[in-house]
């Protein structure tokens, strides 16, 4: 028995144990508390801030049929907007007044508008008129919509439709969709390719959704679209493969698009931050693109896109980590090269994330495990550097931030110039003044370069930013630090979830499937089912 | 209660700041020595002056040590510093009577801690090594966490002090001494270097064994035969020359390359240079009476020749160059041993290893007087000699 208690740890190791098993449990309570403090961003409770797809038709003033008072309301809401216009005619066959509302510059094509003018001042007949929606004897227009209330119409009108009041008829029409001018297609900018399409999305949602179509002929991509925003509407779409996704996931995402509460989305991004699981990881759990053919390639493993109107960034749900560091051109190049290039990926990755770490905590912490003439040209070149090894690091780090950030900012032809002048004539002139040394120059250009080599931006920020808490881990604690921060980002990284999906999958859970396509890109002979991770309705790539 | 909380975690992330960087200590201030020279003990030049002003501590001088510390400290950026082109190197001496106690000896003498890490060579000399068994001396190198266990030790004939002093600028001696054994694919005289970890396992097995020679001469250091270290005593007991030296590599199969000159009448050199070189020990166990037999065989080329009749190397006959080599061969192993086994009485060239192997229950019987039992056993050799080639001339 006095043996046994012998063994029974004196208090100071309780205490240690005590403290070792508080932290975790009170880090995670803080999380929660903070998530619970900021809230979800979702409005859980109000089930419907959205409206379905249609025109609102909520109850407004109804046409009364008089064409001077409904004319006169019009103008009474309208007529303060100066790029509003009336153009006021007569129909000549039937010898009543019309009135064309349109907004200036939404309407482009003057042999159109040429061509509408006459119709209706010397062809418009009063049968025609009197059921212009059916088939036979309607309007030739192909677009054709009646607005059944003022206010309606009203809006209709400031988002771009030609809107025609005619005299004696109890209903606005609706004519010719908004066709505002439009940039041309162009390469994406954010994630340039050598081999592959060169076409981005644009601004115009319909253009967008038309080049998924364009992408192949398939009767089960399905659009289906929505209006968000409470003040300003916006169209939002979500494309998927009707037989191949999750019909679970389908309807998650769905909900989470319908919860959306905010006044205006301005970018894709204001939905990727309302619809993620999770806003206080540093990871983005929604992966955004400009690219149609990594869109439809996504649809194609089953996963649901998401366009909104305004913006050329189209997101993709769910998102796995891996698909941060995978470009497209892995599937366009032959698998050799393209398995090279992603393991190359993922080691820039790495480096880019903890490079500065490692040198701080072989420089200040352990120089014992630097080879031998290294460690001593290290210790020639930083005689005179005066600062801490963290410090150092910072000054150089956070420079070549300012230059990155600034790089975006300057015109085109000056960019190249001031990387240069940034790169080349700060890095030798801190280490010519002894601020820095030189290695560290060459380790701080590396990081820069590898993080330049991943391939989604989203993610390269990420690593940015991760980057100077691992430099802190370091400079506290070591190698032991950073092996401790590593294993953070690793254990937040295999809690985190992107709509049901585990965003580690396939290394964990185990997905021994998936991983044909995770550090290797097996020959497209051996890519014959979908992710396993998506849980899609069929299975099989190769009929 | 909820600000009673805030306020207990934010003094519990205050606390982090206040660790700031536990035991970090830039690398640029500190020493690395990456060479350890072990001399007996005597009060260096410098510690006497000291010590003549009664700066000292009680002490019996048993051991010097010398560390050599790279590299030196230079004030400014890189640019000032290639005018100057003085030693990148210094060496700083103690004596005492613990390494450890010299080590911290010298942290009141310099500016910056001694750290262990990139240790390359230890040097121990012969005197030293004379008074005090080996693994006294070594002691603490083998302790210590901080010296890797791939640090190579040597013995010098001579002060071990000196090894470490080099009159080429720009070079470290340390690392010239290690550059050395790189020529092992040249020459078998090299041996295979003992690493710390080796000789840990040798001193705790009282095993006797050899540790590469060290002599300077005008600043320059030579590697030249073998300090043989007997296992009962751990004392250095005498140095083997460099054809021992490389006939005993040859025996333990560890040489890769070498030559073999035979003066033939009174002008007549022949050079054979080893391309490949392999050894077999066969032992055999009859009653008590232990015996070797060693099979060399090797592969290799005539490759210089000096003849007054002819000045042709296509008159050579190759039998008779090769009983010429043969002969000399013979020579050369059996004096080897018969020092082995007659004058210093020990095993060093790994007959022990192979008998434990063969015959372990014989082996178990004799291990502890091994050294005894093989001065007396015999050992023969056979040699086998494959000439592949006279070089290149041209055919008359």
């Amino acid at each position: 028995m006095s043996t046994m208690i012998e063994y029974i740890p004196d208090w100071s190791t309780w205490g240690m144990a005590g403290i070792a098993l508080l932290v975790p449990i009170l880090g995670h309570l803080l999380y929660q508390k903070v998530y619970h403090f900021i809230g979800t961003g979702t409005h859980l409770h109000d089930a419907a801030p959205t409206t379905p797809s249609e025109p609102s038709s909520e109850a407004g003033n109804t046409f009364s049929g008089n064409y001077d008072k409904d004319l006169c309301y019009i103008q009474d809401k309208l007529g303060a907007n100066s790029d509003v216009c009336f153009r006021e005619f007569t129909l000549h066959q039937l010898g009543v007044r019309g009135t064309l509302l349109y907004v200036d510059g939404m309407q482009n094509d003057r042999l159109l508008q040429l061509k509408i003018m006459t119709f209706l001042m010397y062809e418009a007949t009063a049968e025609k008129l009197a059921s212009p929606s059916t088939d036979e004897a309607g309007l030739p227009f192909l677009q054709l919509q009646e607005a059944s209330n003022l206010d309606g119409f009203n809006h209709a009108i400031l988002f771009g439709h030609f809107g025609l009041l005619i005299e004696g008829m109890p209903i606005g029409l609706l004519i010719e969709q908004p066709d505002a001018r439009n940039r041309p297609i162009l390469e994406p900018l954010s994630e340039a390719l050598l081999r592959g399409p060169r076409v981005g999305f644009t601004e115009i949602l319909s253009e967008n959704t038309s080049m998924l179509r364009r992408q192949g002929m398939s009767d089960q991509l399905e659009i289906t679209s929505y209006r968000v925003g409470t003040r300003m509407q916006r169209d939002l779409v979500l494309a998927y493969m009707k037989d191949l996704v999750n019909p679970d996931l389908l309807k998650e995402v769905q909900t989470r698009i319908e919860r959306m509460d905010m006044d205006f989305f301005a970018e894709s991004g204001y939905v990727e931050q309302l619809i993620e699981d999770n806003y206080l990881s540093p990871f983005q759990q929604v992966q955004n693109t400009e690219r149609p053919d990594r869109v439809i390639n996504a649809l194609m493993e089953g996963r649901v896109a998401i366009l909104l109107d305004g913006t050329p960034f189209a997101l993709i749900v769910p998102a796995t980590f891996s698909m941060l560091l995978q470009s497209p051109e892995d599937y366009y190049e032959r698998w050799l090269p393209s398995s090279l290039l992603r393991i190359m990926r993922f080691g820039a990755a790495f480096l880019a994330l903890m490079a500065p770490a490692l040198y701080i905590s072989f420089i200040s912490f352990h120089p014992g495990l630097i080879p031998t003439e290294l460690a001593i040209s290290i210790i020639e070149t930083r005689q005179g550097v005066p600062f801490p090894s963290l410090i150092e690091v910072l000054i150089l780090e956070v420079a070549i931030e300012i230059l990155r950030e600034a790089g975006i900012r300057l015109p085109k032809p000056i960019g190249p110039a001031m990387g240069i002048v940034g790169g080349l004539i700060i890095g030798d002139a801190a280490v010519q003044a002894g601020i820095v040394s030189p290695f560290l120059v060459i380790v701080v250009a590396v990081t820069a370069i590898s993080s330049f080599s991943i391939p989604t931006y989203s993610a390269g920020i990420t690593l940015r930013m991760l980057r100077f808490i691992g430099m802190v881990f370091a400079a506290v604690l070591g190698i032991f630090g950073t092996i401790l921060f590593f294993l953070l980002l690793c254990s937040h990284l295999s809690k985190l979830k992107s709509f049901g999906v585990p965003y580690l999958t396939p290394i964990t859970p185990f997905r021994m499937r998936d991983w044909k396509d995770l550090f290797f890109r097996a020959p497209l002979s051996l890519m014959k089912r979908r992710p396993a991770m998506m849980k899609t309705q069929q299975n099989k790539r190769k009929s | 209660m909820a600000r009673c909380i805030r306020m207990l975690l934010l003094s519990c992330l205050m606390t982090l700041l206040l660790t700031s960087c536990w035991s970090s200590q830039e690398i640029e201030n500190l020493a690395l020595y990456s060479g350890l020279a072990l001399d007996v003990g005597e009060p260096a030049p410098i510690e006497k002056e000291f010590e003549a002003k009664g700066a000292t501590y009680p002490k019996q001088n048993k051991v010097m040590a010398t560390v050599q510390i790279v590299p030196v400290k230079t004030i400014g950026t890189n640019s000032q510093k290639q005018q100057d082109q003085k030693k990148p190197y210094i060496n700083i001496s103690g004596s005492g009577d613990s390494i450890l106690e010299i080590f911290r000896q010298f942290s009141i003498r310099l500016d910056q801690p001694i750290i262990g890490h990139h240790l390359k060579v230890i040097v121990v000399s012969a005197e030293l090594l004379k008074q005090q068994p080996i693994g006294n001396v070594m002691d603490f190198l083998l302790r210590d966490n901080d010296i890797r266990p791939s640090t190579m030790v040597f013995v010098s004939q001579g002060s071990a002090k000196a090894t470490m002093e080099s009159n080429i600028a720009s070079e470290v001696p340390s690392f010239h001494i290690m550059g050395m054994l790189r020529n092992r694919s040249r020459t078998s005289k090299v041996l295979k270097p003992v690493t710390l970890s080796r000789l840990d396992s040798l001193i705790y097995s009282e095993r006797s064994f050899m540790l590469q020679n060290l002599v300077t001469g005008g600043e320059e250091v030579e590697l030249s035969g073998a300090g043989i270290i007997k296992g009962s005593s751990g004392k250095w007991i005498g140095t083997l020359n460099q054809t021992d030296t490389q006939c005993l590599a040859w025996i333990r199969n560890e040489g890769t390359a070498g030559t073999i000159k035979v003066n033939e009448g009174n002008n007549n050199v022949i050079t054979y240079e080893l391309e490949d070189m392999k050894s077999k020990v066969t032992p055999k166990v009859d009653g008590d009476d232990i015996s070797f037999h060693v099979e060399l065989s090797t592969e290799g080329r005539i490759i210089e020749v000096w003849n007054d009749q002819a000045p042709s190397s296509s008159h050579l006959n190759e039998e008779e160059v090769s009983q010429l080599i043969k002969k000399q061969l013979k020579d050369m192993t059996e004096e080897s041993i018969r020092k082995l086994q007659k004058k210093y009485q020990t095993d060093v060239a790994g007959f022990g290893n192979r008998l434990a192997i063969k015959y372990p229950s014989v082996w178990r019987k004799v291990k502890d007087r091994w050294d005894e039992v093989f001065s007396d056993s015999e050992v023969t050799f056979s040699y086998e000699l494959q000439i592949t080639d006279f070089g290149s001339f041209i055919e008359d």
